[in-house]
């Protein structure tokens, strides 16, 4: 493969920089189509007699549309009920008896379905995956049960949980919702949308988005490309073409200006700050800073927010931070700063001191230590995470949905190890500043005095 | 106005490899008709699995340091990390009797400050590099373990080496694992799975160590001179086996390990002579009362032989048809068809000493009897009746299938070929790992389940409500009953007795008092109680508690002027939950209804509350209320009839002083009787100030990592 002169002296230049700093193996892959527009990804690696399944569909939230939400959460779940050779059951009970690992997960831009098989167990990864592409059994029993389990999943994951209201649906709030819907309502969806489907909603959501040309298939790990290739063909090559889906668009997402917000959550017994910051998307060249920023402000016992809020001033008994907390984004998206308040200590005295370690950043900006502990831990994180087949599947759809191309996960290391001090510094104050930001606070149901 | 761009096709297609680009033209050149007409025809059912190609688990290479330190590298060049794992006979089968825990806590503390680094200098230096370092302590080996990128090899040989060879155990730290172990044993002791398996372990193996686990006391026992002493006794290179997974050559790893470990000296540590097991020649049946129970822990197993028999694939195979995943027929037939139960499952424990087979479940109530002899009769069907072809393969694709994916990174390399090496299975057990499965036949399962599963000569342990238990399983197998501490009883000790304690009304001081609720030492939120005399001269406490994220409570209990219950009235929400109890007691009886979670989902239920209630009876609620009514000596041991609504049980809890002690709380520093109360459903620890009126100074709930200590 050639690559350009320019990408080459880049090469060059992060190596220099980051002298002896290690870089994980290279990852050879071929892509290719099916004519019925299935893209396919292989990467052969035989360091383990393990191989990886995953299929990842173009349909997140962000493609629904105002009285229809909750659909593709909704999907994830259709997807395990059965297909026209596989009966209801009998896809877990199968994989189960190969010895195989699977799930699936719903983010706002992508549905996935993933299998780690024994390599011989290749063939039924991929059947069970084409089986359920081709001939989903959408029928009103599965659409009524399901629709439960979901219903069931939300009382449990958000309604009971203190705080998870303000994290799972409020902070879409920071997006305009009449000019960039995709952006602007929550996974989860409406349960009123939800219980007002019906099936042929449902049949026409499926044809629309599970058709082969929105989906790309990665197979990595321990397989022959010959033969991998020839079973594709063989259980995919017959699916139809769907219509091409209808074009995302985020025109204006949001309404500069600082915005506040106060909401009550009644499972909360201490009030938290939420600050959201709108930033842009995954392939900007700003996102390595803001993510190592993340890393530097609030992941782990030493970062910044615990040291200053939790360890020292006392004013916070948890702080933390999340960069997109489900996954990355085509469009818009939010760094988020999660903060619960210490026993006595007023809501929005926390939010000044939280306000104020965040203006800092962009004002003294962050120490050597701090850089490179962030991308070290970036680097570790990201070579400990290629020893599987799964999670090599995983980064190179993300390098092919984010950064335009699989190869790019060759690539995708020098973006966080080019970041310098002053990038940091400068993000800090173009992004984290207050006319960006959208500020819920939480306030408990007041039973005590 | 920005457009968001379609999904990345275009731009993918653009950078296609050459080859795929023909494969796609050519695609596009041919008829889709004919390509239709070339395709094999799509399966309509499974497609049967591959022939599986040969094992290539990476080799491995030995060596063996003057100091007797073994090292066993794999050499796998596919990432650029390494991972070391150092595992030492000092398991907690080596702690000293009366100091169990001992082995875990040297293991918990070792990364906690050692060389010239504090346990944060430690923290920092390896999250610094993004690699991991901890060490842990099972029945028969304590292991250390680090992983990094292959360029910080220095820095995680050098750890280790502090950790195992030069362990600091600062005061603090060890007072900080302290708290943190008797907070986890605390909610271990209120489990009511962890209690079946604590009595299953005790009874199975009798005078043998493996028979022991923690208790407050051997924690609390442990000093710091024993944590020392454990770390140069048997911590020592003789017996040690450190494995060097990754990107690493034997040259390497060996010049590394001779540099950090080559002065590492001792004899090797002493070996012990453990007693044999108990030989059972029939079923018995340990039932624990556990008053209120809504729930049954049953276990059921035997001894069995260890872990480098030749029948082990075999009995791999047997468990997994018997209990080993959601497939198999234990799960099945009391879950999916019978309904009984949340789960059942059975398993084979291997350690060095002596093996175990168990098969476990947890039941509603009524059906204890009904599951026990369900999962009876599912172990003699194992070893009577032949396993049919299409489960025998079930069983075995399940097990060879996932075995791969156990072996695939160089930390799960590492640990594999350490346990094949510690508990001498060979050097070819990995190797040899699914054509050893693949090889076992129906015959060979049946053969294994007459010597290893033995449901007529099994230990049963049932941990549950003994009122609705005893006679039900009586009629299966004779039953010794004893109650959560393990003290024998009879079943005349499961009928409620009337209160022979009096109570001394002038102790009830009329006023406010107020407590700070402790999270692992850190004010986590409060609760407050007033106390009035009511118009006709009996007694109001009015209670609040706010636990910090998780729920609040108000309560009002009333009694009469000589103390007698009259009524609860609590309100509240529990992990966003409203709960509701409202109770009267009058006559004899306990009337009304309580909406509070129930285990094991923590779901609230409303149950509707009828129940005799003996004379002198208080309500679980009224118990800190009432405490320093009681009459306190320095060896005071009380029993009283307790009635707990939530679960519509009356169960008779014993309160004795266990000791005299100084106790300091946010109010001051005050001399305090320790009483630890029993009979309830999880243990509860008290300080009661030694003066009279006797006020409650510190309460120490099991199951909760907390404390509640008097602020006012």
């Amino acid at each position: 493969m050639p690559r350009s002169t320019t990408a080459l002296a880049g090469g060059l230049l992060v190596l220099a920089a980051s002298l002896g700093a290690q870089q994980p193996g290279r990852i050879a892959t071929e892509s290719y189509s099916l004519p019925n527009g299935l893209t396919v990804v292989l990467a052969e690696d035989h360091s383990a007699q393990v191989v990886a399944v995953d299929v990842w569909y173009n349909v997140g939230s962000r493609n629904e549309r105002p009285g229809r939400t909750g659909f593709a959460h909704l999907f994830e779940h259709m997807m395990f009920q059965g297909s026209a050779n596989v009966a209801k059951g009998e896809h877990m009970a199968l994989l189960e008896r190969a010895g195989a690992s699977f799930n699936g997960s719903t983010t706002e831009d992508r549905t996935n379905y993933f299998e780690a098989v024994p390599s011989n167990r290749l063939n039924l990864a991929l059947w069970l995956e084409a089986d359920r592409m081709r001939s989903l059994a959408v029928t009103d029993s599965n659409f009524d049960n399901q629709r439960e389990a979901v219903k069931e999943e939300r009382r449990l994951r958000v309604d009971n949980q203190p705080y998870m209201a303000a994290i799972f649906e409020q902070t879409y709030g920071a997006f305009d919702s009449t000019s960039c819907f995709p952006y602007a309502h929550s996974i989860i969806g409406s349960m009123d949308d939800l219980n007002a489907a019906k099936t042929p909603d449902v049949k026409a959501f499926f044809d629309l988005y599970y058709a082969p040309n929105n989906a790309t298939l990665v197979v990595t790990g321990d397989f022959q490309p010959a033969e991998a290739k020839r079973l594709i063909e063989q259980y995919f090559g017959g699916i139809p073409r769907g219509q091409a889906p209808p074009p995302v668009t985020c025109e204006q997402s949001y309404t500069p200006g600082l915005q506040r917000r106060r909401v009550v959550d009644e499972k909360a017994n201490l009030p938290a700050v939420v600050q959201v910051y709108r930033v842009p998307a995954y392939d900007d060249a700003d996102m390595p800073a803001l993510e190592l920023l993340a890393t530097i402000l609030g992941q782990g016992e030493s970062s910044r927010l615990n040291r200053a809020l939790a360890r020292d001033a006392k004013v916070a008994a948890a702080a933390q931070t999340m960069l997109n907390p489900f996954g990355p984004r085509r469009g818009p998206g939010i760094f988020l700063f999660f903060t619960i308040a210490n026993q006595g200590v007023a809501v929005d005295t926390l939010d000044r001191l939280l306000t104020e370690q965040i203006a800092r950043i962009g004002r003294e900006g962050i120490t050597p230590e701090e850089l490179t502990k962030a991308q070290n831990s970036y680097r570790a994180d990201l070579i400990f995470g290629r020893q599987t087949a799964l999670s090599t599947a995983e980064a190179l759809h993300t390098a092919r949905m984010f950064l335009g191309s699989p190869e790019a996960v060759n690539t995708q290391l020098e973006r966080y190890m080019k970041v310098t001090a002053d990038d940091i510094r400068r993000v800090a104050a173009k992004y984290l500043r207050p006319e960006n930001a959208f500020i819920l606070i939480i306030t408990t149901k007041d039973v005590t005095s | 106005m920005t457009r968001l761009p379609p999904a990345r096709a275009h731009r993918a297609a653009a950078r296609r490899p050459r080859v795929a680009v023909a494969a796609a033209a050519l695609a596009l050149l041919v008829p889709a008709m004919l390509t239709a007409q070339q395709r094999p025809p799509y399966p309509t059912e499974p497609p049967p699995p591959a022939p599986l190609t040969p094992a290539q688990f990476p080799p491995f290479q030995q060596a063996t340091l003057a100091n007797g330190l073994k090292l066993v590298v794999v050499e796998s060049h596919d990432q650029p990390v390494l991972s070391l794992s150092l595992a030492m006979p000092a398991g907690s089968a080596y702690d000293p009797a009366g100091k169990e825990g001992l082995a875990a806590m040297v293991a918990g503390l070792l990364d906690k400050g050692a060389g010239q680094r504090t346990a944060e200098e430690i923290a920092a230096t390896i999250e610094g590099v993004g690699g991991t370092l901890g060490a842990g302590a099972g029945a028969d080996f304590l292991t250390a373990r680090a992983s990094v990128l292959s360029n910080d090899a220095d820095l995680a040989f050098t750890l280790l080496g502090d950790v195992v060879l030069r362990p600091t155990f600062p005061e603090q730290e060890v007072e900080l694992a302290r708290t943190q172990t008797l907070s986890g044993l605390q909610l271990e002791l209120s489990q009511p799975a962890s209690l079946a398996e604590r009595f299953f372990d005790a009874n199975l193996y009798g005078q043998h160590p493996y028979a022991r686990h923690p208790t407050p006391e051997s924690i609390r026992a442990i000093t710091r001179d024993d944590l020392v002493a454990y770390q140069r006794a048997r911590l020592r290179p003789q017996g040690a086996l450190l494995v060097v997974a990754g990107d690493i050559s034997l040259a390497d790893a060996r010049q590394r390990a001779e540099r950090i470990f080559g002065g590492w000296t001792g004899t090797a540590p002493e070996g012990a002579a453990f007693p044999t097991p108990p030989q059972r020649t029939r079923t018995e049946i340990v039932l624990v009362h556990r008053p209120g129970s809504v729930q049954s822990n049953i276990v059921v197993g035997n001894t069995t032989f260890g872990p480098a028999s030749p029948l082990r694939p075999a009995s791999n195979v047997a468990n997994q048809v018997l209990g080993g995943g959601s497939d198999s027929r234990l799960f099945m037939i009391l879950r999916e068809q019978k309904g009984w139960t949340y789960g059942a499952y059975s398993s084979f424990a291997r350690p060095l000493g002596v093996g175990a087979f168990q098969a476990s479940a947890e039941v509603r109530t009524a059906v204890t009897d009904s599951a026990l002899r369900e999962m009876l009769t599912q172990l003699r069907r194992l070893r009577s009746e032949p396993v049919p072809a299409m489960e025998l393969e079930a069983a075995k694709g399940s097990l060879i299938g996932s075995f791969p994916l156990t072996v695939e990174t160089a930390a799960q390399i590492a640990g594999a070929v350490s346990n094949a090496l510690l508990y001498g299975l060979g050097t070819d057990y990995l190797h040899d790992y699914r054509t050893n499965l693949a090889a076992v036949t129906a015959a060979d399962v049946a053969k294994v389940a007459q010597t290893a599963i033995r449901p007529d000569s099994a230990l049963i342990v049932v941990v549950g409500d003994a009122t609705k238990l005893y006679d039900q399983l009586q009629a299966i197998a004779p039953v010794r009953l004893v109650n959560a501490q393990g003290d024998p009883l009879t079943p005349a000790d499961l009928t409620p007795k009337a209160s022979s304690v009096t109570l001394d009304p002038r102790r009830l001081a009329v006023g406010s008092d107020s407590f700070v609720v402790m999270l692992q030492g850190k004010p986590f939120g409060y609760q407050t109680s007033v106390t009035a005399r009511a118009p006709d001269g009996g007694y109001t406490v009015t209670e609040t508690t706010v636990l910090g994220p998780v729920g609040t409570q108000h309560t009002t209990l009333t009694f009469t002027d000589r103390l007698a219950m009259r009524r609860v009235e609590q309100s509240g929400t529990m992990q966003g939950q409203a709960m509701k109890t409202d109770v009267a007691y009058a006559n004899g009886k306990a009337t009304g209804t309580a909406a509070t979670p129930q285990p094991p989902t923590g779901q609230v239920q409303t149950v509707a509350v009828s129940a005799d209630v003996p004379a002198g009876a208080i309500d679980d609620n009224a118990v800190v209320a009432l405490l320093p009514t009681l009459p306190w000596t320095a060896d005071a041991k009380l029993t009283l009839p307790v009635f707990a609504a939530g679960s519509n049980a009356l169960q008779m809890q014993t309160f004795a002083v266990t000791g005299t002690e100084p106790v300091t709380v946010p109010l001051g520093t005050f001399p305090a009787y320790r009483v630890e109360v029993t009979g309830g459903q999880a243990p509860v620890t008290y300080w009661i100030e030694q003066a009279a009126p006797h006020r409650v100074l510190k309460i120490a709930p099991a199951g909760a990592p907390i404390t509640v200590e008097r602020a006012r």
